[in-house]
């Protein structure tokens, strides 16, 4: 305290000591990250290594986990000639392909329209982010009523205006459709929030300098917004791509992966090969598997978005 | 410009902007719905819920509403204690997150010492690794540390997410030194500036981080799912689907309990709304 802790030069207190030739800062400074280090080492670090290990091995006892034996790349070897793992890709895909356009383009066309002279922002704001408070659960739940073949909402509705409406979930070529619409509904506030604090940021001087050389509407959403706005459409678009490749709960709360299959997905696969089949180590190398893919959208997405424009 | 093109240029506007708020309160309604139908459904007796025809609160005269599957439900199902179970799961990783998330993030951005830049390079290269490629090492791993139908087992690794030090150290990054130089002038400890100088500066962050994190490890399904097989300790998610896959021909029941599921979480929102929102915000401007 006081003064002798005045170091001249500005040097702080915390600097200057040593204990055992160690200065005290260091030590400080591992011991306030010591909590968080721990717990990211066990639950975060030590799995990707250790299922590394576990996708190069199986495990013939199912009750008895320290039996393993080497295997290789087997795992990886069977599973690319696994047709169980293609269609779930395939589905996987389908997925991917319909939720993530909509979530995007839909997420971005509601940000713009409240960002207009709208009455009543601040409501239709709550309206379109809270599904996303919403668990999967209860969107499942609900969805799985409002999808009801014979009882349910959109098909009573449908009726009025065609014969027979289809089952949306039991129909193989509608059923991914369906569950990518549910889940547009669910998520699209998160990114319509994020593309709305986007293009709120965005100086309105851009717009009046472009107007005076005549730059209106789509010329304007052309050269000022989307420029404007490029870093929150990239972050959005990743952050889409690798939750909706994860997709889990949507398959296996409403329809198992069917009918036929055609909802299976390689998470719903993953977590079927680890957890009912007690095929661990060919779980563990779907997730590397997993990974490698969302590495490689991941490179294609910047490729695409991260550079043009520039 | 004649007055005539002048009246029709402000015509089109009125137009445009009355077209606008047609779409954007039209789709304010269609997402509304399935909230309304879900309502009403949790209402309508059983024998009506063979009747496709929805069934819309407040009802029309003469049609009958109940209560029976919310009592069913408080009577003769777990949801007191999956609520029960949720909030202290939620709760407890939340608290976790914001206390040693923000003494890691504080270490990195205010004390210095060998090894940081490695360390935060390390958690930020994490963020790659998606959540479910770890989630059959991770069972082992909670497995031989006997955390297996334990509220730990689900806490500890939603505490281990690198989100929080990634926000909490851009914020602290920026906050001036000065505050920091004046503390240590006056004889501050290293515990004091960061209890009296950088937490009070990081409130609004902390409690947009801290609600976030409540409603994400709320909602969280795959791991409690994996975790909790007993079901006096599943989370709501957990519950309802179980109830959901046991009783599939009794739609009232479902609907009643999405209604109290979400009712927590609904309430939340309505209060913190605004930071709740302010909390994704936060990650689309760091992205």
């Amino acid at each position: 305290m006081g003064i002798t802790n005045r170091i001249p030069g500005g040097e702080t207190s915390a600097n200057s000591k040593t204990v055992m030739g160690i200065r005290k800062e260091t030590i400080e400074g591992i011991l306030w990250s010591l909590p968080y280090l721990a717990i990211f080492t066990v639950f975060l670090v030590w799995p990707a290594v250790r299922g590394l290990y576990m996708s190069l091995h199986t495990y013939p006892n199912k009750f008895d986990l320290s039996q393993t034996e080497w295997v290789g790349l087997q795992n990886y070897v069977e599973l690319f000639q696994d047709p169980v793992f293609w269609n779930a890709m395939e589905g996987t895909f389908l997925f991917v392909g319909i939720s993530v356009p909509l979530l995007v383009v839909l997420g971005l066309v509601m940000a713009l329209g409240v960002n207009k002279n709208v009455a009543g922002k601040r409501t239709l704001r709550a309206i379109y982010f809270s599904p996303y408070v919403l668990t999967v659960a209860v969107v499942t739940l609900v969805w799985a009523q409002m999808y009801s073949t014979s009882f349910g909402l959109v098909n009573y509705y449908l009726g009025f205006i065609m014969e027979n409406p289809p089952g949306w979930l039991t129909s193989a070529n509608l059923v991914m459709p369906a569950l990518a619409f549910m889940t547009v509904w669910w998520l699209v506030g998160f990114n319509f929030v994020i593309f709305l604090a986007a293009r709120q940021s965005i100086p309105e001087r851009l717009y009046e300098a472009a107007q005076l050389d005549g730059a209106y509407g789509w010329r304007a959403f052309k050269d000022i917004t989307l420029p404007q706005m490029r870093n929150s459409v990239v972050f959005v678009v990743m952050v889409q791509f690798i939750l909706q490749f994860q997709v889990f709960a949507q398959p296996y709360v409403m329809t198992q992966g069917g009918p036929q299959d055609s909802s299976d997905t390689l998470v719903y696969y993953l977590y079927r090969s680890a957890f009912s089949q007690q095929q661990f180590g060919y779980g563990a190398a779907m997730g590397y598997v997993l990974v490698a893919i969302l590495i490689v959208i991941a490179i294609i997405n910047f490729k695409v978005i991260g550079d043009s424009n520039d | 410009m004649t007055d005539s093109t002048i009246r029709s240029q402000i015509d089109s506007d009125r137009v445009r902007n009355a077209l606008l708020h047609v779409f954007l309160y039209g789709l304010a309604f269609l997402m509304a719905v399935p909230y309304l139908y879900t309502i009403s459904r949790s209402f309508q007796p059983n024998e009506l819920l063979r009747d496709p025809r929805p069934y819309w609160i407040p009802p029309l005269v003469g049609e009958p509403v109940t209560l029976e599957h919310y009592q069913y439900l408080l009577n003769n199902t777990l949801v007191v204690e999956w609520t029960i179970n949720t909030f202290v799961i939620a709760g407890g990783a939340t608290l976790l997150i914001v206390v040693i998330d923000s003494m890691i993030a504080f270490s990195l951005t205010r004390l210095d010492w060998p090894g940081q830049g490695a360390i935060l390079g390390i958690i930020l290269a994490s963020f790659m690794v998606p959540y479910y490629m770890n989630i059959v090492p991770l069972y082992q791993i909670v497995a031989d540390l006997g955390l297996i139908n334990s509220y730990w087992g689900v806490i500890l690794p939603a505490v281990a997410s690198p989100l929080g030090v990634f926000l909490l150290y851009q914020f602290f990054r920026d906050i001036p030194e000065e505050y920091e130089e004046a503390a240590r002038l006056d004889g501050f400890s290293t515990f004091q500036v960061y209890t009296r100088i950088i937490l009070p500066l990081a409130k609004p962050i902390l409690s947009a981080l801290a609600l976030f994190m409540f409603v994400y490890n709320w909602n969280a399904f795959l791991w409690p799912l994996l975790v909790l097989s007993n079901e006096t300790a599943y989370t709501l998610p957990i519950g309802l689907v179980n109830l959901y896959q046991g009783n599939i021909d009794t739609p009232g029941l479902h609907m009643a309990v999405a209604i109290l599921g979400s009712l927590p979480l609904f309430i939340v929102y309505l209060l913190f709304q605004g930071q709740l929102v302010r909390a994704v915000q936060m990650q689309g401007a760091t992205g």
